[in-house]
């Protein structure tokens, strides 16, 4: 089984992002960058499944700036075989991103596209479903769980109420949820390997593809509400508050 | 302007945030009929205020119920309207994605403001950033983060109108079986109260009996950090954040939680916090109306007895 894996440049989610002086959009040109962490369990995933023999090969694919080369690295370290940058300066939409997926996906003709549920900076959590839905191929999200048999995946997915367990015949799109694991330190040797893996690059504008804007940016505000807390020293204050609440 | 609302079945039941959703939707048009898939009890649905038509597509198996398997003859319905809804929970963020991107269209996720027909307010980097922006498609599909949205009045009398949804199940996905939890964490989403607990607790055993002895107490939901999720001490559908739910009661108790910008994303809209922890500079105070500092496993009990 071969698996195609997304792996997205984000601002660190330990980075407070910051709204530029004319709003125009997030000031992140000296951030700490980092792989997605959700496509960091999408990694982990297929890499344990490399590692039982499930999966034959794994492909990493990122599309960015010639940046993202650095978050591949990191990608390949993890475990991945070999990556594919899809270079451009355009902030792609996930519609847009997911037209690129798509493209290279009939390419290269994974059995699995295994990526992040959302990615911690647009959170929009759309871009699986998109892809799928363009491929015409059966997808699950916010998989919890994932049990390999044969051609067919039995597959976790979380839900509000609980979770739902579905059998998915491949080739298919998952995308991972947090739960899914617990992603592994790299070390020093493993990223010493992953100098030596391929990254073949491409550019967006040679796909032939129409990546038109869906949407437009008109301007970002800072959404944080910190508030005046009122520290309480006796507990009889603190029932009291409950009680307001009408308990 | 014409606008669809979607809404899926669970156990017979259409969730409330329906009438949430529907206010959103008067905000682009008057004119918003509403799609009820699976069978369910309709009674609540068609009191709601300012329905056109009700559709009831009720012959729907869960397996047709599958995003993969209604993309087809969704996109197919969407083409009669301005703006699809639905709300941003599991089945809309699963859903609506895969219909828009099917009709090669851009999809909008947790729109928190309306600002006009083609004009949004979503959140960005865990909600710490709210961009607006527009949209170009023909067809505008959002999923409304409904905690931003009122829920509409009760004094409609919609009709409701069914329809046959034909699904295409080409059986290349199949649904197995479904686990739902426990009452008190079913409705968080929409819960007065909340009591949540974080990695402090330290064991299941200590998390079922200070958190959930707090929350029976006083009526409340039982909400949960990742970090106590990770560990195990809260099933995964308790955790409250970025990655979680997005909660807005009347009153939240943060207890033993420290506050990380994650979590603050699932709860700040809340309207009031109670924080309790141990460490007076915990980032959580920040956010929080009111704060004691003490430890949780002398305090919780504490409280109980003077409730
Ligand atoms: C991509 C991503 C997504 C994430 N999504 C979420 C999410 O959706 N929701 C979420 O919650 N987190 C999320 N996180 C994790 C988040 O960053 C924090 O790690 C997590 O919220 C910490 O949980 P905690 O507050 O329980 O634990 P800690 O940060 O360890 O805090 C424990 C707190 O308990 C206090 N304490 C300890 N003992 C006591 C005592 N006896 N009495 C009182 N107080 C005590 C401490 O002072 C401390 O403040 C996400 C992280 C990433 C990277």
């Amino acid at each position: 089984m071969k698996v195609l894996v997304a792996a997205k440049r984000v601002v660190d989610p330990n980075v407070r992002v910051r709204v530029k002086a004319d709003h125009s959009n997030v000031e992140i040109e000296h951030s700490k960058m980092s792989l997605n962490p959700f496509d960091e369990n999408a990694i982990e995933e297929a890499v344990r499944l490399k590692e039982k023999g499930l999966v034959t090969e794994i492909v990493a694919l990122s599309i960015g700036t010639i940046k993202s080369e650095e978050t591949l690295r990191t990608a390949l370290a993890r475990g991945c075989d070999r990556a594919i940058l899809v270079e451009s300066n355009e902030n792609y939409e996930p519609l847009n991103i997911a037209k690129i997926f798509a493209h290279i996906a009939k390419e290269e003709k994974p059995d699995l596209i295994l990526l992040g549920k959302q990615a911690i900076d647009d959170d929009a959590n759309q871009m699986a479903q998109m892809l799928a839905g363009k491929l015409n191929l059966p997808q699950v999200t916010c998989a919890s769980s994932l049990d390999v048999n044969g051609n067919s995946i039995r597959v976790v997915r979380e839900i509000d109420a609980g979770n739902e367990t579905l059998e998915i015949n491949l080739p298919a799109v998952i995308s991972a949820d947090l739960v899914l694991n617990e992603p592994r330190f790299i070390k020093l040797p493993q990223l010493m390997m992953a100098k030596k893996k391929p990254i073949e690059k491409k550019l967006a504008a040679d796909l032939g593809l129409d990546l038109s804007a869906h949407s437009r940016l008109i301007s970002v505000t800072d959404g944080e509400v910190k508030k005046q807390c009122k520290f309480l020293t006796n507990l009889n204050d603190v029932v009291n508050v409950i009680k307001a609440n009408g308990v | 302007m014409k606008v669809l609302i979607i809404a899926l079945a669970r156990n017979n039941q259409i969730n409330p945030n329906l009438a949430n959703v529907l206010t959103a939707a008067h905000k682009i048009s008057s004119v918003c009929d509403v799609l009820v898939l699976g069978a369910a009890d309709l009674s609540k649905v068609t009191s709601y205020s300012g329905i056109t038509s009700i559709y009831h597509a009720a012959n729907l198996t869960s397996n047709d119920l599958l995003a993969s398997n209604l993309t087809e003859s969704l996109a197919n319905i969407a083409k009669g309207y301005t703006h699809v809804l639905m709300a941003s929970d599991s089945a809309g963020k699963d859903l609506l994605p895969r219909v828009a991107g099917f009709l090669d269209m851009g999809q909008i996720s947790d729109v928190l403001a309306i600002s006009s027909p083609n004009i949004f307010k979503k959140p960005m980097y865990a909600g710490n950033i709210i961009a607006e922006v527009e949209s170009f498609d023909e067809i505008k599909f959002l999923t409304i983060r409904t905690i931003c949205f009122d829920a509409v009045a009760s004094s409609g009398n919609a009709a409701v109108v069914n329809k046959e949804l034909l699904v295409d199940t080409d059986n290349k996905i199949q649904f197995v079986s479904e686990k739902l939890s426990v009452i008190e964490t079913v409705g968080l989403a929409s819960a007065k109260r909340i009591v949540s607990g974080g990695r402090s607790l330290g064991s299941k055993e200590s998390f079922d009996e200070v958190i959930g002895g707090f929350a029976v107490k006083i009526g409340a939901a039982i909400g949960a950090s990742k970090a106590a999720v990770e560990a195990g001490y809260a099933n995964n559908d308790c955790q409250v954040g970025q990655t979680g739910k997005i909660v807005a009661p009347e009153l939240y108790i943060a207890v033993g939680v420290s506050g990380a910008v994650q979590h603050i994303a699932g709860m700040k809209d809340s309207k009031k916090v109670l924080a309790i922890n141990n460490d007076p500079n915990a980032q959580i105070f920040e956010y929080a109306d009111y704060g004691y500092v003490g430890d949780l496993f002398e305090v919780i009990p504490e409280i109980m007895r003077g409730l």
